[in-house]
């Protein structure tokens, strides 16, 4: 029964089987079914675990349309988006006139993630595609709001998502248990919903977590269900982690913090010398975080089935030798945030010399970084004809008693 | 508090800027029935606060239930307290379709 993940079982494969949010619906359906043609894409936003991938998933399967996704693990490149955007949106396959499928529906998920260097020009990439298409074109973002999706939203058609209601989320438990013949409390079923916060697929998961086969559901078995999204800091999420007696107790902890996976990494690195005095129990723990890391990685932002994995490895850390704990003062925040946080105005200060360098030698702020700024530091600091050199690069004087300074060459 | 039917309500007269902005907001008017509807969702918190300096008091809208389609207010429910979206958007399930049903007498004695 427990092999399946009923989130993936139960996942809606028409549009009316998806939970709540009836006016989006409503709204997609009649832009899918060309009613409001204003616009050539549609972009589908709201919290994470509201349906919107799963809209998008039931409409491509009620319309018989093939979807052709990029989410957040792909590069978003105006490069990576052209090579596979264009060709899905500007041909219309002879597939179209089949009874199979009626062509291809692009869909980019997360979109508020196209970022940095990595992703350079994706959005305008995407602009031209939507002026272009000839299909279907679907955006998905958690939040609209981001300065750099503000020319995709003028293309777009709107349409916001809301957080699923506790009795929706209800109604949607009570059918995955009579499918599962699953005899529960009504009062479970409501404790789970109201445990949710709104997101269906955790309540989903606490069901599964919690039904055994052939026992009935009570309000009891839902106890040890923690509040989701509980505000627990990252000092007393590092007190608790440190002071567990065993795995499940950090496990229970770990899924109520809403500290940073990757902050919270940190400050264990950074703590766990002070916890283990012993260097067999210290390698130990530094091990099982090593393969937290691992994990951490490979979630990236949408493996998230794999997160277990990473709070377990977590976990074991923890319970590496339970006895051998005494209270010690925490590092926190984690020292590479601390560092970053005093060292800002000094890269501030770096960077913009390195522009400036930049811009007279034609070389990128890297490169000058790495090779032009070693040497203009000594021959600053040697003092020999600088001043036409300081005028050419139009440095600063503060700029100039920075760089003779520079420790880190 | 007023409690407003989204498929068509009535307003006081308000001056051109207002019922320009409602309409900006996403109601459409009916001057046939004289009735406002809402069109459109994306602006809806906008449009409650805007209705609710109309009306001078706390506006909620009716929610209508996926099972049996009536019309019910927020303050009806037992989650209202709890419920992360408050009474957006407009549908639901009331509390009669939610409760567990009753067996009936006839089905105990199979």
């Amino acid at each position: 029964m427990k092999n399946d993940l009923w989130v993936e079982k139960y996942r809606p494969t028409t549009i009316k089987d998806v939970i709540g949010n009836e006016e989006a619906k409503t709204l997609f359906v009649e832009w899918l079914e060309n009613k409001r043609p204003t616009k050539k894409a549609v972009l589908l936003y709201g919290p994470p675990g509201v349906g919107k991938t799963t809209l998008v998933n039931a409409a491509a399967n009620e319309y018989k349309f093939r979807i052709i996704e990029m989410n957040a693990s792909d590069a978003r490149s105006e490069k990576a988006v052209n090579r596979i955007a264009v060709p899905a949106t500007s041909f219309v396959g002879l597939d179209k006139f089949s009874s199979e499928v009626k062509g291809n529906m692009l869909f980019m998920d997360e979109v508020d993630g196209i970022a940095g260097n990595e992703d350079r020009g994706g959005v305008s990439a995407i602009i031209k595609i939507v002026e272009n298409t000839r299909t279907p074109v679907i955006m998905a973002a958690n939040d609209p709001d981001l300065e750099k999706l503000r020319p995709l939203k003028k293309v777009c058609l709107l349409i916001r998502f809301q957080q699923a209601r506790i009795p929706l989320i209800i109604m949607a438990l009570k059918k995955i248990c009579e499918q599962e013949h699953i005899k529960y409390e009504f009062e479970a079923l409501e404790k789970i919903a109201l445990n949710s916060r709104g997101d269906v697929r955790s309540a989903i998961n606490d069901l599964q977590g919690l039904s055994e086969e052939g026992k009935t559901l009570t309000v009891q078995d839902t106890l040890a269900l923690s509040l989701r999204n509980k505000d627990i800091s990252m000092y007393d999420t590092l007190k608790g982690y440190f002071a567990t007696k065993s795995i499940m107790e950090v496990s229970n902890l770990l899924n109520s913090s809403n500290v940073e996976y990757d902050d919270l990494l940190m400050a264990i690195g950074d703590n766990m010398p002070r916890r283990y005095t012993d260097p067999g129990e210290l390698a130990e723990a530094y091990d099982f975080l090593s393969q937290a890391d691992v994990f951490r990685g490979r979630v990236g932002t949408e493996n998230w089935h794999l997160l277990k994995y990473f709070y377990n490895n977590l976990a074991q850390a923890a319970a590496v030798n339970p006895e051998s704990y005494k209270s010690f003062e925490f590092i926190s925040p984690p020292i590479r945030v601390i560092t970053l946080f005093w060292t800002k105005s000094k890269r501030t200060l770096l960077d913009s010399i390195c522009v400036k360098i930049g811009v007279q030698c034609h070389v990128s702020k890297y490169e000058a970084k790495m090779i032009f700024v070693p040497y203009l530091k000594l021959m600053l600091q040697q003092k020999k004809k600088t001043n036409t050199l300081i005028e050419w690069l139009k440095l600063t004087p503060e700029e100039v008693t920075f760089l003779t300074g520079l420790k880190m060459f | 508090m007023v409690i407003l039917n989204k498929k068509g309500f009535k307003l006081p007269r308000v001056e051109r800027e207002k019922f320009i902005l409602l309409i900006r907001l996403g109601l459409e008017y009916n001057g046939q029935d004289i009735l406002f509807s809402i069109k459109n969702y994306n602006n809806i918190n906008q449009l409650r606060d805007t209705l609710q300096d109309i009306l001078k008091s706390e506006v909620s809208f009716t929610q209508t239930c996926i099972i049996c389609s009536t019309d019910f207010g927020c303050s009806t429910c037992k989650y209202s307290e709890s419920c992360p979206t408050k009474d957006l958007p407009f549908s639901c399930v009331c509390n009669r379709c939610l409760q567990p049903k009753k067996v009936t007498q006839q089905q105990l004695l199979f």
